[in-house]
């Protein structure tokens, strides 16, 4: 059987990657789906230590599915107002939107 | 009606003043027969009471104080009551409160009558009747202190009753404050007598203290800060600098609460906590006693030289009340509270008579009275009466007082002390023939006020002469068997005592003394004032320091005004500038400055640009996993 440490550094890999995309990404779309990357980096780790440290519970498992559902609504969220700033100022560019500047 | 109804005592006065303050303007004559009734049924109350009370003695003993009241307070095995007390020492006081303030009241009816506060006068009146007899029945200290500040709360209304005088106003703030400095001490040392006791309860604390709860020092400090609010109440030096200029209130005001009633407080306070003063340290009277007697001579020589009629009689209150302190500190409460007795019904008197005589020629100048005797006989009497029950000529009843307290002083203190006694009783005679000579005979100074002054109407009068009838009589229940004629135990000996009773003895040797002083005085001041005055101008001019620092009352009014100048209101000047330097400008404004500028230099960090939050947000993770790893790892 694979052991465990291998899925967290998978997971860690993958939540690395995904700050990485927050940060050095400029386009609102892509630091949207680096964040997906962050999020399902998490739910690996739930699945992984549900499944080999308390097998019988199902806690984890129910909990990566409710953080799947919740980033599927947040996508669709940022996604209509990813969609306002594109119209409004035809741009997607997050540099370039500061409208919450003192 | 008996001892356990005697709340109803206070009880009337307080109605007739809630009733008088919400609807007074609205009653016929503003409600001032609302006022006279409640005192006056107050006074007709106190004798089923008192037949109670004599019910209740047996062999001279009273078996157990008349208790009365409602519990107020109970929290966690810690109970207060809104308690009131019947014994001895309260009858006494019960009887002088409340006759003295139906006297003065109905005589108020003229003496007050065209005033444009008519009915608030008698408002402030009753309010003070309730508070004066609630201070006398109440069984605990705590009660005590509320009526002890409510009466010096009238006697601060009533003296700046005409506040629209700068003189009256300024007068009673300073009594206020005055008293106000001993109070501190009055309620200092009731909260240490409850620590100590657990009690507010005054029978209960003497137990306490008899079983030896405090330690002699503990309890020592405590009786002389209980000490320091009579000082303050009952004018003793050195806070008696308030009582001469509260003549600046009504006349009534003066003769009810400055000479009768409330001055006689603080030494009602000491002889009801006489038990704890002697279990304290011998000091403790010695205090009492050197206190009474500074103010005794103080006062008497002031009296000589002031020439303003209500004042003279104020500094022979202040020398009264120092004659009481002085039998206190024998020990004697007997003593003290004849003189309280007789000093009340002849100290009012003086003062009514006196307010007669203002009423008559609007003058209280000496300078500007005289010869008064034609045109105001019966005032001329009763005043004459006054003065010798005050001079304490026999047989009227300043003399069997008087006696009474230099007896105790001859007894119980050294001969130094009983040779000033004898000095401020031939003092004390000089002044008040004086102040008769100079007001009612020889020729009028002021020819225009003497042309109109004429005896006052009879509300006035009738109040008077029931006064200068028991200044004359009120001395023999000193008598055992006035006293049992009257259905007493015996004189007032027998009746009013903290150890045991004591029959009335008669000292030749001392009243030969006391007398011959008394008629010294009397005769040296027709020697020095009848007429011209001659020999008394003469002995102004010989001593001219003496005459000044007499007239300049000591110069304790000066030294305490430099003082309140230099000290007080440099340690004001001081508190204000802290106040607005350091609290205000840089406590206060000083934050909200601070968090101004903060606010506006940290809003920079506000970019509004979503890398710079994303980067904010994984610092703190990680800064969060590292104190993490640090903290469990």
């Amino acid at each position: 059987m694979i052991p465990m440490q291998h899925f967290l550094v998978l997971s860690g890999i993958l939540f690395s990657l995904g700050v990485y995309g927050v940060l050095a990404r400029r386009s609102a779309v892509l630091i949207l789906m680096s964040v997906e990357l962050m999020l399902q980096a998490v739910s690996i780790n739930f699945i992984a230590f549900a499944v080999y440290l308390a097998p019988e519970a199902f806690v984890g498992l129910i909990f990566a599915v409710f953080v799947i559902v919740v980033a599927a609504a947040e996508v669709g969220l940022m996604l209509a107002i990813i969609l306002r700033i594109f119209r409004n100022r035809a741009t997607a560019n997050v540099d370039e939107v500061d409208l919450m500047r003192w | 009606m008996g001892m356990s109804e005697a709340w109803l005592l206070a009880g009337l006065p307080a109605g007739a003043f809630v009733i008088l303050l919400l609807f007074g303007r609205y009653l016929p004559r503003h409600g001032d027969w609302l006022s006279i009734a409640a005192i006056g049924a107050s006074f007709v109350l106190i004798f089923p009471v008192l037949a109670d009370l004599l019910d209740k003695i047996h062999g001279g003993v009273l078996s157990a104080p008349g208790l009365s009241g409602w519990d107020w307070i109970e929290y966690a095995g810690f109970r207060l009551r809104l308690g009131f007390a019947v014994d001895q020492l309260t009858i006494v006081m019960l009887v002088v409160v409340s006759f003295v303030a139906l006297m003065v009241q109905v005589y108020s009816v003229g003496y007050m009558k065209d005033d444009p506060h008519y009915g608030w006068f008698f408002t402030c009146m009753s309010l003070f009747a309730a508070a004066m007899l609630t201070l006398v029945l109440a069984d605990n200290f705590l009660l005590l202190y509320i009526a002890w500040e409510g009466v010096g709360f009238c006697s601060y209304l009533l003296i700046g009753f005409w506040n629209e005088r700068r003189s009256a106003a300024e007068a009673a703030k300073k009594a206020f404050v005055t008293t106000r400095i001993g109070d501190v001490g009055l309620l200092i040392g009731i909260i240490m007598l409850w620590r100590a006791t657990g009690t507010f309860d005054m029978r209960e604390i003497f137990h306490a203290a008899e079983a030896g709860v405090m330690s002699q020092p503990y309890l020592t400090t405590a009786v002389i800060l209980i000490f320091a609010g009579a000082i303050g109440k009952s004018a003793q030096f050195p806070l008696h600098v308030w009582l001469p200029d509260a003549m600046e209130g009504p006349t009534p005001v003066s003769a009810l609460i400055h000479a009768a009633t409330m001055v006689v407080a603080g030494v009602y306070l000491v002889a009801r906590t006489l038990p704890l003063f002697e279990l304290a340290h011998p000091a403790a009277l010695d205090l009492v006693t050197g206190l009474g007697l500074t103010t005794v001579l103080m006062s008497a020589t002031m009296g000589l030289v002031m020439t303003d009629v209500k004042r003279v009689v104020a500094y022979s209150t202040i020398n009264s009340l120092g004659l009481m302190m002085v039998a206190l500190g024998s020990g004697q409460v007997a003593a003290a509270m004849i003189y309280l007795l007789a000093h009340g019904f002849f100290k009012a008197l003086l003062f009514l008579s006196s307010g007669s005589i203002l009423h008559a020629t609007e003058k209280g100048d000496v300078q500007e009275l005289g010869g008064l005797w034609r045109k105001m006989p019966v005032t001329g009497t009763v005043f004459g009466i006054g003065v010798l029950a005050m001079a304490g000529i026999p047989p009227l009843s300043g003399f069997w007082a008087k006696d009474e307290i230099i007896l105790s002083a001859s007894q119980h203190q050294n001969a130094f002390v009983y040779a000033l006694m004898a000095l401020s009783v031939f003092i004390t005679g000089l002044y008040m023939a004086r102040l008769f000579i100079l007001t009612f005979t020889g020729e009028p100074r002021d020819r225009h006020a003497h042309e109109h002054a004429h005896d006052a109407p009879p509300v006035m009068t009738v109040p008077l002469i029931l006064l200068a009838i028991l200044a004359l009589v009120a001395g023999f229940v000193v008598f055992d068997q006035v006293g049992d004629a009257l259905g007493f135990p015996g004189g007032i000996g027998k009746f009013v005592y903290i150890e045991a009773p004591e029959a009335f003895k008669f000292h030749g040797a001392v009243a030969a003394v006391s007398i011959i002083a008394a008629l010294a005085g009397v005769l040296g001041a027709f020697y020095f004032w009848w007429g011209e005055a001659r020999p008394a101008k003469a002995a102004g001019a010989r001593f001219p320091f003496l005459y000044a620092l007499w007239k300049n009352k000591y110069y304790m009014d000066d030294l305490y005004q430099a003082l309140i100048d230099r000290v007080i209101l440099t340690l004001g000047r001081f508190i204000a500038w802290w106040d607005r330097n350091i609290v205000n400008d840089t406590g206060v404004d000083g934050s909200a400055a601070l968090a101004v500028y903060s606010g506006f230099r940290l809003k920079f960090s506000q970019t509004g640009r979503l890398p710079n939050y994303a980067f904010a947000i994984i610092l703190g993770v990680v800064a969060l996993a590292i104190i993490a790893m640090i903290v469990f790892v």
